[in-house]
C-alpha cells in the first residue's frame, strides 16, 4: 500500500473493554449517592404536585381553555422525550461511530415517551366533538379534522392505537438497545442488578447469529419507531392543536413538530451527556466528541426550526386572507406575543450565536448551555401553540364553518394547578428515566466495546488521528 | 380605510352594482368594448381561450326546475383596497393610486402574467398578440384610451379617462363635482340603472348609500381583499335575499 | 462491499484527463449533433420575441405553464451539487468524492438553463432588465421588493454566483496537473486559469478552508432558492392548491429528489462514455440510491401530507380542485405516470442491492423520477390555474403548443452541450479528491473480516 509509510501506530490510552465493562457493569459502578437519592424524591414530590393538578382539572372541569397548560405540558415531553431515541437510532442507520456512547441515554427517553403517551389517552376525551349540531341551520356541522367523514369516535380510537404503538415501538427499542448491557450485567454485576440482568438477559451470550439477529431488529424498530413517531406528531399536532381553531391550516405543521422534536431530543441527549459526566462518573467514555458532533446537529436543528416556522409565517402573512391574519394574530402577534418572543429568543436566537462558535461546540459546557435555552424555549413554543388553540372556542358554529375564527381569544394565564402540572409531569417523566439507569448503565457498554474495535488512533503524517472501519 | 394620501386627493372611487337589476343584456360589456379600445374578441381569440371582457357578465341558474330563474352577476376589476394583484408585480406596473384605484402603467409592464395570477376575480387580461383592428373599425378608437400593445397586461381602469375629464371641467367651470358627474362607459350603457359609479368619500353619493345597503356584499370577502365594487344581493319576492356569490 | 481499487496516481491522471488529453471518436458528432437542436431552440425562442407569447398554448386563466414548470423543474435539478457536494462534504461521506465536480457542474448549467424560462416567457423580454437588475435606470423606479419575483433572481444569481465559485475552487488543483500536460495555447490557457497553483501546502490549506467555507455558507441558499421558487406559488392565496405553508420544504425536498437523481443519471452516462469504471463504481449507486430511498420517502411524506391538507379544511372549491388533479380526465393519467414515475416504481426497486449495483437499472430508474419530478411541478401549477376561484365563467385548460416542448427538448440539449464542451477542456471527475480519497482509505482487518476503513479528523 502506497500510504502505508504515511501510517504509524500510536499508543491508546482509551480504556480497555476489560475495564469499560468493570466501570459500566461491573463492581466499579457507583450505588444512588445521597444527593441522587434525594434528587429522585424532590422528583417523586413533583410528580405527587402533577397528579394533583391533574386530579383537580378532573374534578373542577371549567371548559376546554382550562386544558391548554396540561396538553402544552404533554406535548412538550412528547417533544423532547419523543425525540431523543432518533439520536440513537439516525446515526446507526448512518453508521456514525460518534453517536455509539450517546445512544443509550437518547434510548432511555422512550420510557418517558411511552409514560406521556399514555397520559395524552385521556385528554383526547376533552377534544371537542367531530359534529355539533346546528340550530341555525337546523343540520349537524362538522369541524375540521384529519379524519374527515369519519365516525365521531375516530380520533380517540385512532389516537389511541397511535400513542400505544408509539410507547410500545419505544420501549422495544430502549430494550433491545440494552439487551447485549442486561448479559453483562449478568455476567459481571451483582446482587440485584444480577438477578435482573439474568432475567432481561433472555439467554445472550453474543453468539454470531444472536448478534445478527439483535442488529436486524434494532434496525427494524428503529426504522418503525421512527416512521411512528412521525405519525404520531401528524396526528397529535393537528388533533390537539390545529384543528381546534377554525380557519388554521396550516401543512407544515407536522412537520414543524418533528423538526422541534429533533431539536429538543438532541437538546435532551447533551444535558443528559453532561448530567452523567458530572454524576454518573462516565466521563472517560462519552464527552467531548459527541459534545462536539451534537453540538452541530442543534445548531442545524436550530436554523431549521428558524426555517419551518418562516415558511409558515410568511405564508400567512403575505396571503393575508381573512384566516390566514387571524391566525397568525392568535399565534404570534396577538395574545401571546411575549411567548412568542421568548420561544424565537430562546429556541433560535440564542442557541444559533451561542453554537454558532467553533469555540462553544468543540467544549463540554457549551452545547449544554445551548441544550437548556432550547428546552426552555421550545416549552414556551408548546404552550403558545396548545394554550392559544384550546382557548380559541368558537362561539359561532356558522362562522367556525366558514373557517373563520369569530373573536381572539384572551390570554389565558397558568393558575397554581397548571403550573403543578407543568412542573410534575416532566419530573415524572426524568424520574423514570433515572430509575431505570439504576439498573441500565448510561453508557452503552457493547457500543463502546464495539467502537473500540473498529476505531484505532494513528499517526497520520504529522497529526493524530483516528481511523475508522466500515463495517457493512 | 383612507389613506393620508386619499384624503389629500379628496377623492375614493368606488362602484355598486344592483344584482337584483341586472337584466344581463350585455350593453356594458360592449360599451366598454368601445369606449376603452380593448382588442376584438374575434371566433379565433375565443378558440385560443383569449378573449378580452374588462367587464363581463356571469349567468347563475338556481331553483328547481320548473321553476328556474337566472341570476346575472357583472365582474370587472374590483379595485381592491388589499389588492393581491400589486405587491406581486416585479417592477411597480400595477398599484393603488390616491383615488383608490387599482391602476395598470403600461409602460412599466414587463408581462410576467404575475398579477393576472394573483387576481382572484380573473379579471386581468394579456395581450398575446399585438393587437389588429379590421379597416372598419380603425377610425373608431376612442382617443383618450392607450392602445395596448403586445406583452402587457391590461384590466378595467374605472374610465379612468373619463374620471380625468370629469374633474378637468369641473375646476374649469369652478363648480363642485356632482354624483353622477362622472360615469364610466359601463354606467352609462346600463339601461336598468344596475351600476352605479361614485365618490365613497363623498357620504350622501349614491355609491355610500348602497355600500351601506343590508344587501351589499362583496365577492370572495373571505379573501380579504376589500373591494371596491361592491354587490347588491338579488331580492326573491319567494325567497327574500339570496345571498352573496359563493 | 466490493474491494477498494488501488490506482497510483499516473493512472489516475492518465485514465481521468482522457477526456481532455484527447478527443473521443463520438464527441465531435455528438456535440454537433446537440447543436443542431440547440440552434433550432434559438430559433423557436427568435420566433417567440417576433411574434409575441401568442405562439404558446398560455391563455387566459393559464398564465403561467410549461416554461414555469420547466423553469422549476431545472431549478430543482441544481440542487444536486450543493448536496452532494456541500451536504455529503460537510458530513464526511466518503463516497462523494468522483461524483462532486459532475453534480457542481449540473448545478451551475442547469441554473443557467432555468435562467431562460421565466426570461423568455415574459411577455416582453427587451424589458426585463428592469426586473431582475436592482437599478433604477432613467425611470427612477427599482424593482417591487415585495414581489416573490424579485426575491427569485437575487437567490439564483447568489446561487449561480456561488456554484460557480465553488466549482472553480474545486478546479484549482487539476487546472494546475493540465497546465503541466499540455503545450501551445492550451498550455497558455491553463496557465491563466489555474491562478498560479503550484500544490504548496499553503495553498492546499487554503483551498480546503474556501471550500468547506462555501459549502457552509451555500447551504442556505441551496435552501432558500427552492423555497423562494415556491413561494413564487404559495404567496398567492387567489389561486386554489397554491397557498400552502408546506410548499417551501416541500419543494427543496422534491428538488434534492430530482436532482440527486439526475446526478446518478450522469454518473452512469460519465461511466458509459468515458469508461471509468475504475472511479465511478456501483458502491457509488449503492450509496446514492439509498439516499435516495431516504430523500424520495421524505418527499413521499410531504406530498402526503399536503394532499391531505388540500381537503382538510373541508372547503369545496379546493376539494373540486384535488379531485380533478387526481381523478379527472387527463390529469388523473398525469397524475398516475406522475406518482408511478416519482415513486411507486424506483423506489421499491431501489430496496433490492442487485437493482442499485447495476448501472442500466440505476440509469432508467433515475430518468422515471426526473419525468415524474417533472410532472409533479406540471400538475401543482396548471390545474390550480385552470380552477382559480369559484367563478366557473373563467375555468378553461391547457394544450401545451409544439413550440413550448421545442425549447423543453432544447434545454435538455442545452445541458447536455454545455457538459459536453466542459468536459473538452476540464476533467469532469476531481482528479484531487481520487488522489486524496486514495490516501484516507484503506483496509483493516478486524478478527477475521476485510473492511475499508476511513481517517477521521
Amino acid at each position: 500500500m502506497a500510504t502505508s509509510s504515511l501510517i504509524a501506530d500510536v499508543t491508546d490510552n482509551r480504556p480497555s473493554n476489560q475495564e469499560a465493562t468493570v466501570d459500566l457493569a461491573g463492581e466499579g459502578r457507583t450505588a444512588a449517592s445521597s444527593g441522587l437519592k434525594l434528587f429522585l424524591w424532590a422528583l417523586a414530590a413533583a410528580s405527587v404536585l402533577g397528579f394533583i393538578g391533574i386530579a383537580f382539572r378532573f374534578i373542577n372541569d371549567g371548559g376546554r381553555q382550562e386544558w391548554g397548560y396540561y396538553a402544552a405540558t404533554l406535548a412538550f415531553m412528547m417533544t423532547v422525550f419523543g425525540g431523543a431515541p432518533i439520536v440513537a437510532i439516525a446515526p446507526a442507520i448512518a453508521k456514525a461511530n460518534w453517536a455509539r456512547p450517546a445512544a443509550r441515554i437518547a434510548s432511555l427517553a422512550s420510557i418517558a415517551t411511552a409514560m406521556t403517551a399514555l397520559m395524552m389517552i385521556p385528554l383526547l376525551f376533552k377534544l371537542p366533538p367531530l359534529t355539533v349540531f346546528s340550530e341555525a341551520l337546523g343540520d349537524d356541522i362538522r369541524r375540521t379534522s384529519i379524519w374527515f367523514d369519519s365516525p365521531d369516535y375516530a380520533p380517540h380510537f385512532w389516537n389511541v392505537l397511535i400513542l400505544l404503538t408509539l410507547a410500545l415501538a419505544g420501549l422495544a427499542m430502549a430494550y433491545l438497545m440494552a439487551l447485549p448491557d442486561f448479559a453483562a450485567i449478568r455476567d459481571h454485576g451483582s446482587g440485584w442488578k444480577q438477578r435482573w440482568g439474568k432475567k432481561l438477559a433472555r439467554g445472550f451470550h453474543g453468539r454470531p447469529q444472536q448478534w445478527e439477529w439483535l442488529k436486524m431488529r434494532i434496525g427494524v424498530t428503529g426504522a418503525f419507531y421512527f416512521a411512528i413517531l412521525l405519525f404520531a406528531n401528524f396526528t397529535f399536532s393537528i388533533d390537539f392543536a390545529m384543528s381546534l381553531v377554525p380557519g388554521w391550516k396550516d401543512a407544515i405543521l407536522p412537520f414543524y413538530h418533528t423538526i422541534s422534536s429533533m431539536q429538543a431530543g438532541i437538546a435532551f441527549t447533551i444535558l443528559g451527556i453532561w448530567a452523567a459526566r458530572r454524576w454518573g462518573g462516565v466521563s472517560k467514555y462519552v464527552g467531548h466528541e459527541q459534545m462536539w458532533s451534537l453540538g452541530k446537529l442543534l445548531l442545524a436543528t436550530t436554523l431549521l426550526w428558524f426555517y419551518f416556522f418562516y415558511s409558515s409565517f410568511i405564508v400567512f402573512w403575505y396571503g393575508r386572507t381573512a384566516t390566514d391574519t387571524l391566525t397568525l394574530k392568535l399565534l404570534v402577534s396577538g395574545p401571546y406575543i411575549y411567548v412568542f418572543w421568548t420561544v424565537f429568543l430562546l429556541a433560535f436566537i440564542a442557541p444559533w450565536w451561542v453554537m454558532i462558535w467553533n469555540k462553544v461546540r468543540d467544549s463540554v459546557w457549551g452545547p449544554p448551555i445551548a441544550a437548556t435555552m432550547v428546552l426552555i424555549g421550545l416549552f414556551f413554543d408548546r404552550i403558545r401553540l396548545y394554550v392559544a388553540s384550546w382557548s380559541a372556542e368558537p362561539d359561532n358554529l356558522e362562522l367556525a364553518k366558514l373557517s373563520m375564527l369569530e373573536k381572539m381569544p384572551d390570554t389565558v394565564w397558568p393558575d397554581v394547578f397548571d403550573v403543578f402540572i407543568m412542573v410534575g409531569l416532566p419530573a415524572f417523566g426524568l424520574l423514570g428515566i433515572l430509575l431505570v439507569t439504576r439498573l441500565v448503565p448510561v453508557v452503552s457498554l457493547w457500543e463502546v466495546q464495539q467502537s473500540r474495535l473498529i476505531t484505532k488512533p494513528i499517526r497520520f503524517m504529522r497529526t493524530h488521528v483516528m481511523l475508522v472501519g466500515k463495517p457493512d | 380605510m383612507v389613506t393620508a394620501a386619499e384624503k389629500v386627493s379628496g377623492h375614493k372611487w368606488g362602484m355598486a352594482v344592483d344584482v337584483d337589476r341586472c337584466t344581463g343584456c350585455q350593453a356594458c360589456v360592449m360599451a366598454c368594448q368601445a369606449e376603452n379600445n380593448t382588442t376584438l374578441s374575434t371566433e379565433d381569440v375565443y378558440r385560443q381561450k383569449r378573449t378580452f371582457a374588462w367587464i363581463r357578465i356571469e349567468r347563475y341558474w338556481y331553483g328547481e326546475f320548473p321553476d328556474v330563474k337566472a341570476r346575472f352577476i357583472p365582474i370587472m376589476c374590483q379595485h381592491c383596497e388589499n389588492a393581491p394583484c400589486e405587491p406581486v408585480c416585479p417592477v411597480f406596473a400595477t398599484y393603488h393610486n390616491t383615488e383608490g384605484m387599482n391602476v395598470q402603467i403600461y409602460n412599466r409592464c414587463v408581462g410576467t402574467r404575475y398579477c393576472g395570477n394573483g387576481c382572484p376575480y380573473n379579471v386581468r387580461f394579456f395581450n398575446y398578440w399585438e393587437p389588429v383592428w379590421p379597416k372598419s373599425l380603425r377610425n373608431q378608437l376612442n382617443p383618450d384610451v392607450t392602445v395596448r400593445s403586445r406583452g402587457i397586461m391590461e384590466k378595467c381602469s374605472f374610465c379612468v379617462q373619463r374620471i380625468r375629464r370629469g374633474v378637468r371641467e369641473a375646476a374649469r367651470d369652478g363648480r363642485e363635482l356632482q354624483d353622477g358627474d362622472i360615469e364610466p362607459a359601463c354606467v352609462e350603457a346600463c339601461p336598468t340603472n344596475a351600476l352605479v359609479f361614485g365618490d365613497y368619500n363623498d357620504a350622501d353619493s349614491r355609491v355610500s348609500v348602497m355600500r351601506n345597503d343590508d344587501r351589499k356584499y362583496t365577492l370572495l370577502d373571505k379573501l380579504n381583499t376589500f373591494p371596491n365594487v361592491v354587490y347588491l344581493a338579488q331580492v326573491d319576492a319567494t325567497e327574500g335575499a339570496t345571498g352573496g356569490h359563493e | 462491499m466490493q474491494q477498494r481499487r488501488i490506482l497510483d496516481e499516473f493512472t489516475i491522471n492518465r485514465e481521468l484527463l482522457r477526456g481532455n488529453l484527447n478527443t473521443p471518436k463520438w464527441w465531435l458528432p455528438t456535440v454537433l449533433g446537440l447543436l443542431v437542436v440547440v440552434l433550432f431552440g434559438f430559433t423557436l425562442m427568435g420566433i417567440m420575441f417576433n411574434k409575441g407569447v401568442g405562439v404558446t398554448g398560455l391563455n387566459r386563466p393559464v398564465y403561467w405553464g410549461l416554461f414555469i414548470t420547466s423553469f422549476v423543474f431545472w431549478v430543482g435539478i441544481s440542487h444536486a451539487g450543493i448536496m452532494i457536494s456541500a451536504i455529503l462534504r460537510l458530513t464526511q461521506a466518503e463516497w462523494r468524492r468522483p461524483v462532486t465536480r459532475a453534480a457542481e457542474l449540473l448545478t451551475v448549467f442547469s441554473l443557467m438553463t432555468a435562467l431562460f424560462f421565466p426570461l423568455i416567457h415574459a411577455g416582453r423580454p427587451w424589458r426585463i432588465f428592469y426586473w431582475i437588475t436592482p437599478f433604477d435606470f432613467s425611470r427612477g423606479i427599482f424593482p417591487n421588493p415585495r414581489s416573490p419575483l424579485i426575491w427569485d433572481p437575487f437567490a439564483i444569481g447568489t446561487y449561480l454566483t456561488g456554484s460557480t465559485l465553488f466549482l472553480y475552487v474545486a478546479l484549482l488543483p487539476d487546472l494546475g496537473v493540465l497546465r503541466d500536460r499540455t503545450t501551445g495555447w492550451k498550455h497558455s490557457f491553463y496557465t491563466v486559469a489555474s491562478l498560479g497553483w503550484r500544490g504548496n501546502p499553503r495553498q492546499w490549506r487554503l483551498q480546503t478552508v474556501a471550500g468547506i467555507l462555501l459549502s457552509a455558507l451555500m447551504l442556505p441558499i441551496f435552501v432558500s432558492v427552492h423555497s423562494i421558487v415556491s413561494w413564487d406559488f404559495a404567496v398567492t392565496p387567489a389561486v386554489e392548491g397554491w397557498h400552502s405553508t408546506i410548499f417551501a420544504p416541500y419543494f427543496v425536498i422534491g428538488a434534492v429528489h430530482s436532482g440527486v437523481s439526475a446526478v446518478v443519471t450522469m454518473m452512469a452516462l460519465m461511466r458509459w462514455l468515458w469508461g471509468w469504471e475504475n472511479y465511478i463504481r456501483p458502491e457509488h449507486f449503492d450509496a446514492l440510491a439509498r439516499l435516495l430511498i431516504v430523500v424520495a420517502t421524505g418527499w413521499l411524506g410531504f406530498t402526503f401530507v399536503e394532499l391531505i391538507f388540500g381537503v382538510y379544511s373541508l372547503e369545496a372549491p379546493e376539494r373540486a380542485l384535488r379531485e380533478m388533479q387526481m381523478f379527472t380526465w387527463p390529469w388523473n393519467l398525469l397524475f398516475l405516470i406522475f406518482f408511478l414515475c416519482a415513486f411507486a416504481i424506483p423506489v421499491p426497486l431501489w430496496f433490492f442491492k442487485r437493482v442499485r449495483n447495476n448501472i442500466a437499472m440505476m440509469f432508467w430508474t433515475s430518468i422515471l423520477v426526473n419525468i415524474g419530478m417533472w410532472l409533479e411541478r406540471f400538475l401543482i401549477i396548471v390545474p390550480g390555474l385552470a380552477r382559480k376561484q369559484p367563478f366557473v365563467f373563467t375555468w378553461d385548460s391547457y394544450t401545451v403548443s409544439y413550440l413550448e416542448w421545442g425549447l423543453l427538448l432544447w434545454s435538455f440539449a442545452w445541458v447536455l452541450m454545455l457538459m459536453l464542451l466542459f468536459s473538452k477542456f476540464f476533467p469532469l471527475i476531481p482528479l484531487f479528491e481520487t488522489k486524496e480519497s486514495q490516501l484516507f482509505t484503506m483496509d483493516v482487518k478486524i478478527g477475521r473480516a476485510n473492511m475499508p476503513a476511513v481517517i477521521r479528523e
